[in-house]
């Protein structure tokens, strides 16, 4: 499925501001020792962002779900230093959230924020905009948010950034990517325009992805990690069996100590709502991934694998009666992982007579193999037994 | 169980019904629909609007059904969606507004801006995006009138919202978890002010809201006790500046983030004496 470009218009529409003056802008340790006088009851734990040279503490802050900016201010206080929002985020109400929380601090974090427009003229207006709404007249990193392809990066966004940078509203340029990475991240390091790429990276990903992230960690990329707790675990109710397990102390902070523990990532950017969470994520710099991780991980893993499809496609025109897997499994999901039954059955019955008539059990031997673990027998079966 | 599958059923087809009325180019005259109706819902979200997609989720996103109608060069992007109920939809709407516009009175609470409208009724938040660059009030506003009288639901806000005091009053909206930044306050209304905020949660019971007065009041071991309402604290905090916290049956609620200690129990007092 594409994503509908005029959404990311009406997401950025009806917020244009008047620009703003612009005057110097500071460094935030670009080279030397990042501070030590920090409140932080734990060691930070700093890398350098790629070619940027900024020494970022491990754990960053995403900021676009936080409730309130005393969480923001605190983590700050702790000493954590990449900051990450965007034009988007609640119609730039986020913004000035994140700018009322970091008054004072602008000058020991690295902040970024994004812009989801495709042209140049556009992008700028948002740039200017983000400032007045940050309360600052330069961010560290502006990223172009949500390209999936090397076609959406288009020459008319990299001059926009030049731009920027020349006028010193930015000081480094970035992209944003969560779908198409295996393909983007090389290109975007080999484009030789860009400093810093923001990537979804998580334990359910393969191996493939990270060769990706090692792309862009050898063409001197910045790599900042965000959907490191894996996206799916918001999206499941209280009362879900699995969300009961996967919110248990410790599950999350091994999500996140996997992706640390990927040298090529410089930091990574949970969201965080409140000062609990913020306490419990600070571990992560303090506590390295270890077994126990592994295996909590490995659990996680195996509960999700037989259940979740990941909608990765590799099945598609594997079934020997021409079965769409994916889609029907995503149906099944409906019902079983959200409650919604009769949607289910309602994208069920859409189908052709000649798909949703047949049952699996039916079948000598299953011809669909997903390499993630999904038991796509039994699951069809459950689908069919549901829904037909 | 036949019992359990049947009902979800019957509810989400009488949803489907009024869905086709509500998503119709032809609502208004002279417009088009270009291409398919687009439906998402928590586990797909993320292909529309990628990390946005979060923010929907944090206000109890069940479903979105959309369509984009054209008339000439022109287009709107309709995206109706569906929160777990009208508290969330309203959420929604006041998180994502222009706090820079006034709200406008369409159903619970809208906006129509040029190139944007957004309103929220009963447990539905409705978005229509306009382009090109232009001025396309006319269109929306024809618009969002037409889908507001098509959709069912609540069109009063929140009667919480007329709890708190008017007078520099700045802001209000729903924050769906962690009020204050603090887990205990699940979910609530936070009003905020040219100095300070306040807040209301609402909890099932008087003994649930005792439970979590009892768990906030852990958070600040520095805090002295307050004599009104049920039970009150207040507390000179690092990140919320003076606080004053209070129980009113199954209310938790209070001021925060204001200098003077003595304000806060002021304006937490007389906040108490206009809940019910």
């Amino acid at each position: 499925m594409t994503y509908d470009t005029s959404r990311r218009g009406f997401l950025s529409a009806g917020l244009a501001l008047p620009l703003v003056g612009l005057t110097s802008k500071v460094g935030l340790f670009q080279s030397g020792n990042p501070p030590t006088n920090t409140n932080s009851p734990v060691q930070l734990d700093y890398r350098t962002l790629g070619k940027t040279g900024l020494k970022v503490t491990t754990l960053g802050f995403g900021c676009m779900i936080t409730s309130d900016p005393s969480v923001i201010t605190r983590a700050a206080d702790l000493g954590i230093n990449y900051f990450d929002t965007a034009r988007v985020y609640q119609h730039g109400n986020n913004e000035k959230m994140v700018g009322a929380a970091l008054k004072g601090k602008r000058k020991q974090i690295v902040l970024s924020t994004k812009t989801p427009s495709g042209d140049k003229e556009t992008a700028l207006k948002d740039l200017d905009t983000s400032l007045q709404e940050l309360g600052t007249d330069y961010v560290d990193i502006w990223y172009l948010h949500g390209k999936d392809s090397p076609d959406q990066v288009n020459d008319d966004l990299i001059e926009a950034q030049q731009i920027a940078k020349k006028q010193g509203k930015i000081r480094f340029a970035g992209v944003s990517t969560h779908k198409g990475q295996k393909e983007l991240l090389p290109w975007l390091a080999q484009k030789g325009v860009f400093d810093v790429v923001l990537v979804a990276y998580n334990f359910t990903m393969d191996s493939g992805m990270e060769q990706a992230v090692e792309a862009a960690a050898k063409g001197n990329l910045g790599v900042v990690g965000m959907k490191v707790m894996a996206g799916g675990f918001r999206s499941l109710k209280q009362g879900d069996p699995n969300f009961e397990k996967l919110h248990r102390e410790g599950a999350l902070l091994s999500a996140l100590k996997w992706t640390l523990k990927n040298p090529n990532v410089s930091t990574t950017i949970p969201s965080m709502t409140d000062m609990d969470q913020l306490e419990e994520n600070l571990k992560a710099m303090a506590q390295p991934f270890g077994n126990v991780d592994g295996k909590l991980l490995a659990t996680k893993l195996e509960m999700i694998s037989p259940l979740y499809c990941r909608l990765c496609g590799e099945c598609e025109g594997t079934c020997a009666n021409g079965l769409p897997i994916q889609d029907t499994l995503r149906f099944l999901t409906y019902a079983e992982g959200y409650g919604q039954f009769a949607l289910g059955r309602e994208h069920f019955q859409e189908l052709p007579v000649a798909q949703k008539t047949v049952r699996c059990e039916d079948c000598d031997a299953c011809t669909v193999n997903c390499r993630h673990g999904v038991q796509v027998f039994a699951r069809m079966s459950r689908a069919q037994e549901l829904f037909a | 169980m036949r019992i359990r599958l049947v009902l979800p059923l019957l509810l989400v087809f009488v949803t489907a019904a009024s869905a086709q009325e509500y998503l119709n180019c032809h609502l208004v005259p002279g417009w088009q629909q270009s291409g398919t109706k687009r439906e998402y819902t928590a586990d797909n979200l993320y292909e529309y609007m990628d990390g946005n997609a979060e923010s929907y989720l944090l206000y109890g996103f069940v479903r979105m059904q959309g369509i984009t109608c054209t008339y000439g060069e022109k287009k709107l992007v309709i995206d109706v969606s569906e929160m777990e109920d009208s508290d969330l939809a309203y959420g929604m709407f006041a998180s994502n507004r222009d706090p820079n516009q006034p709200i406008a009175k369409i159903a619970m609470g809208g906006q129509v801006q040029p190139r944007r409208a957004s309103f929220a009724k009963g447990k539905y938040y409705v978005e229509i995006a306009a382009s090109p660059e232009g001025d396309h009030t006319a269109a929306l506003q024809a618009f969002a009138t037409k889908i507001e009288a098509s959709l069912e639901g609540r069109s009063t806000p929140p009667e919480a919202l007329d709890w708190f005091p008017k007078e520099n009053q700045t802001s209000v909206r729903l924050v769906p978890e962690s009020v204050l930044g603090l887990r205990q306050l699940k979910r609530g209304y936070v009003a905020k002010y040219a100095q300070g905020q306040a807040f209301i949660v609402l909890e099932a019971s008087p003994e649930s809201a005792a439970e979590t007065f009892k768990k906030v009041q852990a958070r600040f071991p520095d805090a002295s006790p307050a004599k009104f309402a049920d039970e009150a604290f207040q507390a000179k905090t690092q990140y919320l500046d003076s606080i004053c916290i209070f129980r009113k049956g199954r209310y938790v609620a209070g001021y925060a983030n204001l200098p003077d200690p003595q304000e806060a129990v002021t304006r937490a007092t007389k906040l108490a004496t206009r809940i019910p």
